[in-house]
């Protein structure tokens, strides 16, 4: 058995003695049989990839379905992609695993949770080695589930439930588009292995905005806006954080939710030749990022203005992926795992010694009581804002540049998300750790320092999010840019064409962005420290930050929109439809089988001559029926 | 060679000639004899004892099974007959199938005597326990 | 081959282990023994070979068909947990030898190359199973059931002689490419016409066989007998017999008379009509569980019968195919049945309906989801093996040109939606309704065969190229 085979068993064997084990397996041992699992997981990665020599391998399992001339196969691919993105899913979930050990430690359902993080790690390592669009497939599923059931985890809560449902459902309309988008691959390729699919189209002529291709990947793009929660299906994600902390830092910011662009950066090869699609992406990117950008900036739940940043940071994500800085895109990707689970950990942190307290007005002034806490998610926080020397800085810069050369309004939109970044994230970290503590007396008894299974990781999170920017070290510095170097490989097939930018004006576009962030960071100090405002209570916002603060009422208008015709149609069908069809015709011929049976049951009716004498008569009509042209004549 | 159904039919004759026989006997005696019926006559004949009570009583399960076993062992024994006639014949020829035929009936005597002796262990053949 | 041997032996020694004082060692005995004949059977892969003067012959296709059996029985022996502790009215030695005797007449029945070992396979299997049949000696229904099976099985026995009779005296071979051969001569010789001897013949073969897969209208001992009959060895009758007979029809169908496809073709659409709608309409108005399943045995010969019909290259690995995922989950089904039926009985008297089922979940997760999956295994929902069984059985029937199959598959898929019907009373039953079951105890041997058969129709279920390619 190959290394790549066990990456995914481990998971997968944690899961199965978490999971049927729930209840025996004692609490101490199942939280360190899944962190194992996932190092062990995370061992491999690493092992492979310092062993890499830049040839992709495929690893054929079995074949899974053979039907006509399609085949698909049960096999994983590793290449560069998937090395990267085994590395990010198995390192950072390995320090979420151990972190969940401190965080999770009162709850009643510690091994469940162990057992599904184990199966998320499992189904999103599938997603990501799979060597097919339909083992991907499969991984896109399976974290979907893994996502409801996290989201839901504390099931006696119907909220809870309701925002689980709701992932679930935005998901699966997403799902369709990939769904459709395979069996349109499947249909004109005749295959779903992506070395094929690619060489077909490398070798097939295919000229840019050809219509077929733009189709496919329009429809894997749409499958992308939910799993990555874009408009229009990004609503789903603020409401994901009903979860546990840790899920969010894992699941909803650093991995699960970044399978999109893992998608589209490993169809490349048919993004760009698809020139109408990328716009439609860059665009659809932009707006997230700014709608979400300016939703956070008047949330109150400490945990809801991550999410919405989480949200606009796919958004520039998927402006990177619109105008082919695929490289760049991923660079964003695993800087953005480092902070946002960082983030997200630093808040699990503070909701822990808050005694789960999560409104940002009851806080303030916990950087005495939580030193480490505080200083990581500093750091955090001035690498999502984009200033250096810290990660964001570099992948956001990079994305921005790329997005100048391309388009100089969408640029300067960008730089205005950036500032309402940078605004927002400074809000919520001056609220939180700085001034007068605001809530009660007993939650300010209770405040302590987390423990040090969740604090080790918080520390090694901070390092990475420090000097995560160098991995990628751009040449204006003196760097070669190692991740776009290494990952170069993987775009040689598709036609990218670099305009070499302007050094002076790659300067010029990085100072722009930092004066802007830092200017916006000065703001919010001003606000928040100096003049010491608190956020209104709920319900007292007025004009356009009462808008903002209600999400511009997209939930309101999904419901009118989609949600009531539906309920209204679904009535008809309820009182008309299903009396007319359902009843009378489905009901009637499961009354007809029911009477026939009734009837043909009362052939068998016990008496053995009876039964011979039928069984004769059927041999005598057999007979005769055969032997007719002789007994006729 | 080649047997048309034709060349069947002496046997045919012969048959339809036993069976006009038992028949044609069965009709005559009855018809011929003479009938005279009787309280006494017509009584079932116990040996000068009165008949007491049903013939149909249960009869021990042993007997059926002796008798059984009887039957079967006899009908293995006729499997011998062709193959004691055969035996010398074998003998005889030069060729080693006297041996084989040799060491196949006693796997067959061998797989019967492990019956014998399995039917004895049951404690089929013990009338009273 | 030697695998009959050694279960004859295994089956005179079982006799003798019950001399022993020790109950305990003869169900592991009999399971070494089954394994044992498995590793034996598998010594005849790759080779084509004539066995005993040409009179049975292994190849591939066989020595699958007797994994199958052999696997059938070691799950059917694994779930027998000894035939209980009752010492004065059970004898598990005779039951476990009688069960190893009757494995061996199904070999010769799917590796027979003469008739008349196709004729003392099939005695020396009914035979068994009449005795077993009966072997609850203190149940009325028990001996009714026997006295029916022996009955009617020696009627039937006696139209597959007479038919063996008259194939010999059309084509004067009992050999089964002999007669291929002397059926190709008679058509030379009669200028493409044959005479009424082969005709009857042929359709007397079929009928006798047919009647041991119970297909209908030969069906009728099936939902007695089955019900009567104890249910372990309801359990082996529905999965072995049935395996032994279906591959016996279909041998001797392929192998002899290939040739003459319209005589036994075009009756045979009737029969196989027949029995999937009278198998399925039948099974849904059953009150209990066990005669549902021989109902539901009825309809699964359909199923089965239609591979053979379809005389397609493929018909070999979907006939295996279904075989095995029918055979597994209908045992799973037995277990959980048997286990239950003893849990609610009621005066002594096992309950066999479905009402014993309910509320079977709340105590029982591990025997009400086996149940389960071996429901939907058996009605074909996607991933259980019992979807990829009729997956492959319908497009075999739909890749034959013919016309004629396109209507079987239209009866073929309305049935199975009526086979839905039912297959879900007993999960409703464990799951939805209120009742109470108290916590059943199993010994560890059990849970791991309910285990392993439910994994297996998953695994199947998910990936059925596993095994197909084997076939």
């Amino acid at each position: 058995m190959s290394l790549i085979t066990l990456i995914p068993l481990f998971p997968l064997i944690g899961f199965l003695i978490n999971g049927i084990g729930f209840r025996h397996v004692p609490k101490s041992l199942a939280g360190i049989i899944s962190s194992a699992a996932a190092f062990a997981s995370f061992a491999c990665a690493l092992t492979l990839f310092l062993g890499f020599n830049g040839q992709p391998q495929i690893v054929h399992l079995f074949d899974w379905i053979t039907v006509g001339t399609l085949n698909i196969s049960m096999s994983f691919q590793l290449d560069q992609l998937s090395l990267l993105m085994l590395l990010i899913i198995t390192g950072v979930g390995t320090l979420i695993h151990i972190y969940s050990i401190g965080y999770m430690s009162h709850d009643e359902g510690f091994g469940k949770f162990f057992a599904f993080l184990n199966l998320f790690l499992f189904f999103m390592l599938l997603l990501v080695m799979g060597s097919n669009y339909v083992v991907m497939f499969i991984g896109w599923e399976g974290v979907g589930l893994c996502s409801y059931l996290l989201i839901g985890f504390w099931n006696k809560n119907s909220n809870y439930g309701n925002a689980a449902r709701k992932a679930f459902i935005m998901n699966r309309i997403g799902d369709l588009g990939f769904l459709l988008g395979i069996f349109l691959i499947i249909n004109h390729f005749g295959s779903v292995e992506y070395s094929e699919v690619f060489s077909k189209i490398a070798e097939g002529g295919y000229s840019s905005g050809d219509k077929t291709l733009f189709y496919i990947t329009i429809l894997l793009f749409i499958g992308a806006m939910g799993k990555s929660a874009q408009i229009p299906l990004y609503t789903w994600l603020p409401d994901a954080m009903a979860g546990p902390t840790p899920v969010s830092a894992l699941i909803h910011a650093a991995t699960m939710v970044t399978a999109g662009i893992y998608m589209i950066i490993r169809s490349n090869i048919m993004y760009s030749l698809a020139p109408e699609t990328l716009d439609i992406v860059a665009w659809v990117g932009l707006a997230t990022a700014l709608l979400a950008a300016s939703i956070g900036l008047f949330q109150n739940d400490i945990k809801k203005v991550l999410a919405y940043s989480t949200v606009s940071q796919l958004g520039y994500m998927f402006m990177g992926l619109g105008v082919m800085a695929y490289s760049s895109s991923f660079f964003h990707v695993m800087t953005h795992a480092f902070f946002k689970a960082l983030l997200f950990l630093g808040a699990g942190s503070v909701i822990h010694a808050m005694s789960d307290e999560q409104d940002i007005r009851s806080m303030g002034g916990l950087r005495k009581k939580l030193p480490i806490t505080f200083i990581t998610f500093l750091i955090a926080t001035i690498a999502i804002s984009g200033i250096p020397p810290f990660a964001g800085f570099f992948s956001k810069d990079e994305i921005l540049a790329h997005v100048f050369e391309h388009n100089k309004l969408m640029w300067a939109f960008g730089v205005l998300g950036s500032i309402m970044t940078s605004f927002y994230m400074f809000r919520l970290l001056f609220l939180t750790f700085f001034g007068e503590f605001r809530g009660t007396e007993k939650q300010k008894h209770h405040l302590h320092e987390s423990p040090i299974a969740m604090t080790a990781p918080l520390m090694i999170l901070a390092v990475l999010s420090a000097i995560g920017g160098f991995f990628n070290f751009p040449h204006i510095f003196g760097g070669h840019a190692s991740l776009a170097a290494f990952m170069e490989p993987l775009f040689e097939q598709s036609a990218i064409e670099h305009v070499a930018v302007d050094e002076s004006l790659e300067i010029t576009l990085m100072i722009v962005s930092v004066v802007a962030a830092l200017l916006s960071a000065g703001v919010a100090y001003f606000i928040y420290v100096v003049k010491k405002t608190v956020p209104v209570a709920e319900g007292e916002e007025t004009g356009l930050q009462k808008v903002i603060y209600n999400k511009y009422y997209i939930d309101e208008l999904y419901d009118t929109l989609f949600v009531k015709p539906i309920t209204a149609l679904s009535n008809f069908f309820r009182e008309v439809i299903e009396f007319l069809v359902i009843d009378l015709i489905v009901e009637g011929v499961g009354k007809l089988v029911k009477t026939l049976s009734s009837e043909v049951r009362l052939l068998q009716n016990g008496t053995t001559g009876y039964y011979i004498f039928a069984m004769v008569l059927s041999i005598a009509a057999i007979l005769v029926w055969s032997l007719k042209s002789f007994l006729l004549g | 060679m080649n047997y048309q159904p034709s060349d069947f039919l002496p046997i045919l004759v012969q048959l339809v000639a036993a069976l006009a026989f038992i028949v044609a006997t069965m009709l005559a005696t009855h018809w011929l004899g003479p009938k005279r019926h009787s309280v006494l006559k017509d009584d079932a004949f116990e040996c000068g004892i009165e008949s007491v009570g049903d013939a149909r009583t249960p009869i021990s399960v042993k007997y059926f099974l002796v008798a059984i076993l009887f039957v079967l062992f006899d009908v293995e024994i006729i499997f011998m007959y062709p193959w004691a006639v055969n035996f010398m014949g074998w003998v005889k020829s030069t060729s080693d199938v006297a041996i084989t035929m040799f060491l196949e009936m006693l796997v067959f005597m061998g797989l019967l005597l492990l019956g014998f002796i399995y039917v004895i262990k049951k404690g089929v053949l013990t009338w009273e326990k | 081959m030697n695998a009959i041997i050694a279960l004859s032996l295994f089956g005179i020694s079982n006799l003798f282990l019950g001399f022993l004082n020790n109950r305990k060692i003869l169900l592991p005995a009999t399971l070494v023994f089954i394994l044992i004949a498995l590793g034996l059977n598998f010594a005849d892969w790759n080779h084509e070979y004539y066995w005993f003067n040409n009179m049975l012959k292994t190849n591939n296709l066989s020595v699958n068909f007797v994994t199958i059996i052999l696997l059938s029985t070691f799950l059917v022996v694994a779930i027998s947990r000894s035939f209980g502790d009752d010492d004065e009215h059970s004898h598990p030695a005779e039951y476990y030898a009688i069960l190893l005797f009757s494995a061996v007449g199904a070999i010769m029945m799917v590796t027979f190359e003469n008739l008349i070992m196709l004729f003392v396979g099939l005695e020396i299997l009914s035979v068994s199973m009449y005795v077993l049949t009966g072997s609850d000696k203190r149940s009325l229904r028990s001996n009714e059931a026997a006295l029916k099976y022996f009955l009617m099985g020696s009627f039937a026995t006696g139209i597959l002689l007479f038919g063996v009779a008259l194939v010999y005296g059309a084509t004067s071979s009992f050999d089964i490419h002999g007669i291929a051969q002397g059926v190709a001569k008679a058509k030379e010789q009669m200028g493409g016409a044959y005479g009424p001897l082969l005709y009857s013949g042929v359709i007397l073969i079929m009928v006798g066989l047919l009647f041991k897969i119970s297909a209908a209208p030969f069906h009728f001992w099936t939902p007695d007998v089955y019900d009567g009959a104890p249910s372990i060895f309801t359990a082996f009758m529905s999965t072995v017999v049935k395996t032994a007979g279906v591959a016996a029809t279909y041998r001797i169908l392929s192998i002899s008379f290939p040739s003459v496809y319209g005589l036994w073709g075009n009756p045979l659409v009737y029969i196989v009509c027949a029995t999937l709608i009278i198998g399925n309409i039948t099974a849904v108005y059953q009150q209990s569980f066990k005669r549902m399943l021989a109902y539901s045995s009825i309809s699964h010969a359909g199923y089965l019968l239609i591979t053979v019909l379809a005389k397609r290259p493929e018909t070999n690995s979907s006939l295996l195919f279904y075989s095995l995922a029918y055979a597994i989950a209908t045992i799973t089904a037995f277990a959980v049945l048997m286990v239950v039926s003893e849990a609610q009985a009621k005066n002594g008297k096992a309950d066999e309906s479905f009402e014993a089922l309910n509320g079977l979940a709340n105590n029982n997760p591990l025997l009400a989801f086996s149940l389960t999956i071996s429901m939907l295994s058996l009605a074909g929902i996607p991933l259980t093996a019992g979807f990829f069984g009729k997956f492959f059985v319908f497009s075999d029937a739909f890749s034959n040109p013919s016309s004629l199959f396109k209507w079987i598959l239209v009866i073929a898929i309305l049935m199975s939606t009526v086979g839905i019907y039912y297959y879900f009373k007993p999960i409703i039953a464990a799951y939805m309704k209120k009742g109470e079951v108290a916590k059943i105890e199993l010994s560890p041997l059990y849970k791991f065969i309910l285990i392993l058969t439910t994994t297996l129709t998953i695994l199947l279920g998910l990936a059925p190229d596993l095994v197909k390619n084997i076939f």
